[in-house]
C-alpha cells in the first residue's frame, strides 16, 4: 500500500469516523448537561427570536467594541472565508467530494483560489503573531491554540503545495496534504476548531436569555 | 437636592474597619477546595458548559471589560476570571473530560487564593464582556458561580463576609436592623413625611436599603413623596424592607435566599401586587429574576425598580411632572444590573425626557454601558481600591466626552462609587438620583 492508498483508505475512513463520532459525542455531551428551569417571570417570550437574531448580530461587533475587536474580526473573517473557498470552491475537492456523497457544485479558476489559500495563510500568520506578541493574548492561550492552528495551516499549505507541484514528488505531497485534513479532522472535535460546531448553540443561548430579560444582544 | 459629603465620608472612613467584624470559617485547605469544588459542580448547568465548550481565546472580553482596560493587564481579561471554574468543569463534567484529566490540574488552595482577587476585586459582574463576546459567553454569571464556591470555601474577601454574616446571622447590615429601621421612619414621620409603616394591607410594598436609610435619606423620602404624590396604597414593612441582598453579593447561596425570603414573606403578609425595588442595582435582578428561584415558585406580584416604575407612571401619564430646564445639562449612568442585566433601558430616559432636562447620552451607553467599577459589592472592598479608581477612570471619560454638568443614576451603589470616584479625582461633575429629581419636579397641588 502506498501512502496515497493509505491516505485515501483506512486513514481517511477512521478520521472521518472519529470526526463524526468525536463531534457528535462533545456536542450531545454539553447539550445534555442538565438545565433548571427559570421561574422568574420573563419579560419577553419571544426567546427563540432573541436566540435566533443574536446567532446574526454577532457576527460584527457593535462599534462600540470596535476598538478592541476590528484586527481580530477583519483577520478572522480572511482567514474563514479563504478557506470556504479552498475548501469548497477548488474543483479538486468538489470532485472529491462528489465521489465520496454524490452531490457537486460548479468551482471557480484555481488562481482565485490559490488566492484564497495565501490569504488563509497570511490571515493565520498575522493571528498567530499577534496571540504570541500581545501579552493579553498570551496570558489567556494555551496548547490548543497552538494545536489548533497548526492543524489549520498544515491542510492549506500543503494543498497549495501539491498544486504548485513543490516539495516533493506530487504523490507523496498529495498524500500529506491529505494525511494533514485527516490529522485536522481528528484533532477538530478535541480542540477550539470545534467552535465551528458551538457557535450557534453557544449565540443562540445568550440571544434567547438576554431577551427573556428584554435586553438587545 | 444634594447629598451631605459630610455624612458620606464619615460613612466611607468606617469602610476601612468593616472586615475587622467578619468572622472567617475554620476550614482545612482541603477542605476548602473540596467545598469549592463540589459548588462548581452543582452549579454548573448546561448552558454553562456550552459556554465554556466554546471559548476560541479571541481575548475580546478584555476590551469590554473596565478592569482590563483601566489597567492593560492581562490577567484581568474577563475569561482568565473562569479558570478554575473551567479546569473543574473539564475535569468533572465535560464530555471529554476522561481525556481532560490526563492534563488538566485539580484546583488547589493557592488557585483559590489568587482568584479571589480576580473573582471579586476586579469583577463587577457588570457582563459588558458577553456583550462583545463572538461566542456570547455568560461570563459575569459564571463569575457569580466562582463566588458562591470561593464564600463556601469561606474565602471572599472579609469585607463582604463581614456584611453576608450580619445580614444572614443578625438580621442587620452596617448595624441598622429593624429596630433602628423603625426608628428612623419615626423620626422622618416626625419631620412630617408620610410614611405608612407596617401596614397590614397595601398594594405596593416599598422597600429600602440600608444605604438611604443611613446615607441617602433624601432617596427615600423622594420615595416617599412620589407614592403619596401617586396616591397608592403602600407601605414599608420592617420584616421586608431590605432590599440589597448581600448573599448575593458575596456568593453566599444561603443567605441569598434569607434576603430575598423576606421580602417574599412581606409582600404576602400585606397582599401586595407590586414591590418596588429602591435605588439599588443588585438587588432588582435580585428580585426579579433570582428570587423566585430561590422561592422554588412564580411570585405572586411584579417586582418593580423604582426608576421602571417612575417611568411606566411617567409614560402612561399618571405623573406628571415640572420641568427642570434645559439649562440642566445631564447624562444617564445606566446601572449595569438593571440596564444590561435587567432590560430597564427606557424607563429612566422616559422620566429625564419628561424633566426637560438637556439630556446628553453617553457614547457607549444603554445596554452597554461602561460600569462605574463599584458594583457586586468591590465598592466595599478595600483591597480594590486602587484598581476600582483605575477601572472609574474609563467612566469619568465616557461621561466627560457628553459635556453634562452632572450624572444621574438610579443606584445607590453607583452613586457612592462616583462620589468616591469624585473625590479622590478631584472631578467636578454633580451625582444625581434619579428619583430624588422626581420629588423635586413633583407639581404642588
Amino acid at each position: 500500500m502506498t501512502l496515497l492508498d493509505f491516505a485515501r483508505g483506512p486513514a481517511l475512513e477512521w478520521s472521518l469516523i472519529i470526526f463524526v463520532a468525536g463531534s457528535l459525542w462533545r456536542l450531545v455531551g454539553a447539550l445534555l448537561v442538565r438545565r433548571k428551569a427559570d421561574l422568574s417571570d420573563p419579560r419577553s417570550h419571544s426567546t427563540l427570536a432573541g436566540g435566533i437574531r443574536t446567532v446574526f448580530t454577532r457576527m460584527w461587533p457593535r462599534k462600540e467594541f470596535y476598538s478592541g475587536t476590528l484586527f481580530g474580526v477583519i483577520a478572522g473573517y480572511a482567514l474563514h472565508i479563504g478557506l470556504v473557498i479552498v475548501v469548497f470552491l477548488f474543483t479538486p475537492h468538489i470532485l472529491f467530494i462528489d465521489s465520496m456523497f454524490g452531490i457537486s457544485w460548479p468551482g471557480i479558476s484555481n488562481n482565485l483560489v490559490m488566492f484564497a489559500g495565501a490569504i488563509t495563510v497570511a490571515a493565520l500568520v498575522a493571528l498567530l503573531i499577534r496571540r504570541i506578541t500581545t501579552p493579553l493574548l498570551k496570558t489567556i492561550s494555551n496548547a490548543d491554540d497552538y494545536i489548533s492552528w497548526v492543524m489549520t495551516l498544515l491542510p492549506v499549505l500543503t494543498g497549495m503545495m501539491a498544486f504548485a507541484h513543490i516539495g516533493g514528488p506530487y504523490q507523496t505531497v498529495l498524500a500529506i496534504h491529505i494525511l494533514t485534513v485527516e490529522a485536522m479532522l481528528i484533532w477538530f472535535p478535541f480542540g477550539k476548531l470545534f467552535h465551528a460546531v458551538l457557535w450557534i448553540p453557544s449565540r443562540a443561548q445568550m440571544g434567547a436569555a438576554m431577551q427573556r430579560r428584554g435586553v438587545k444582544a | 437636592m444634594t447629598i451631605n459629603m459630610e455624612i458620606f465620608q464619615q460613612f466611607a472612613e468606617q469602610l476601612p474597619h468593616l472586615g475587622e467584624h467578619a468572622q472567617p470559617p475554620q476550614m482545612t485547605d482541603a477542605a476548602r477546595v473540596e467545598t469549592a469544588r463540589e459548588t462548581f459542580v452543582r452549579k454548573l448547568d448546561g448552558r454553562m458548559a456550552v459556554d465554556l465548550e466554546s471559548c476560541i481565546h479571541c481575548g475580546h472580553c478584555a476590551s469590554a471589560c473596565h478592569f482590563y482596560v483601566g489597567t492593560e493587564d492581562p490577567k484581568y481579561a474577563p475569561i482568565r476570571k473562569l479558570d478554575l471554574l473551567k479546569r473543574v468543569y473539564r475535569r468533572e463534567i465535560s464530555p471529554l473530560r476522561w481525556l481532560h484529566r490526563l492534563y488538566t490540574d485539580d484546583i488547589t488552595v493557592k488557585d483559590l487564593q489568587e482568584w479571589q482577587e480576580l473573582v471579586y476585586d476586579s469583577c463587577t459582574e457588570c457582563g459588558r464582556c458577553s456583550m462583545v463576546c463572538p461566542m456570547g459567553i455568560n461570563i459575569a454569571g459564571m463569575v457569580n458561580v466562582m463566588r458562591q464556591g470561593m464564600a463556601r470555601a469561606g474565602m471572599m474577601p472579609a469585607e463582604l463576609m463581614a456584611m453576608e454574616q450580619e445580614q444572614g446571622g443578625h438580621d442587620s447590615l452596617f448595624g441598622v436592623g429593624p429596630e433602628q429601621m423603625k426608628g428612623a421612619i419615626a423620626k422622618l414621620q416626625e419631620a412630617g413625611v408620610d410614611i405608612p409603616l407596617d401596614k397590614h394591607e397595601a398594594d405596593v410594598l416599598v422597600t429600602t436599603s440600608v444605604i438611604d436609610i443611613i446615607l441617602f435619606t433624601d432617596g427615600l423620602i423622594a420615595t416617599a413623596r412620589i407614592m403619596n404624590h401617586l396616591g397608592l396604597d403602600w407601605t414599608l414593612r420592617s420584616d421586608g424592607y431590605e432590599a440589597a441582598n448581600f448573599g448575593l453579593l458575596s456568593g453566599c447561596e444561603r443567605v441569598q435566599k434569607i434576603a430575598s425570603e423576606k421580602i417574599v414573606l412581606a409582600a404576602r403578609a400585606c397582599g401586595a401586587k407590586t414591590v418596588i425595588i429602591p435605588e439599588c442595582g443588585h438587588a432588582y435582578p435580585s428580585m426579579r429574576w433570582e428570587a423566585a428561584n430561590e422561592h422554588g415558585g412564580k411570585l405572586p406580584f411584579e417586582v418593580l425598580a423604582i426608576s421602571e416604575f417612575l417611568g411606566r407612571e411617567v409614560k402612561a401619564g399618571r405623573l406628571k411632572l415640572n420641568t427642570l430646564g434645559r439649562d440642566r445639562k445631564v447624562t444617564y449612568h445606566d446601572p449595569c444590573k438593571l440596564a444590561r442585566h435587567s432590560g430597564t433601558i427606557e424607563e429612566p430616559r422616559w422620566v429625564l425626557d419628561a424633566l426637560g432636562v438637556d439630556f446628553r447620552e453617553v457614547d457607549s451607553g444603554r445596554e452597554l454601558n461602561w460600569c462605574c467599577g463599584g458594583g457586586a459589592g468591590v465598592f466595599l472592598i478595600n483591597s480594590a481600591s486602587e484598581l476600582r479608581q483605575q477601572a472609574f477612570q474609563v467612566k469619568m471619560k465616557q461621561v466627560e466626552k457628553t459635556g453634562a454638568d452632572s450624572v444621574v443614576t438610579a443606584c445607590g451603589s453607583c452613586r457612592l462609587n462616583f462620589m468616591n470616584g469624585s473625590m479622590r479625582s478631584n472631578w467636578d461633575k454633580g451625582i444625581e438620583s434619579l428619583v430624588e429629581l422626581v420629588a423635586e419636579a413633583l407639581p404642588t397641588h
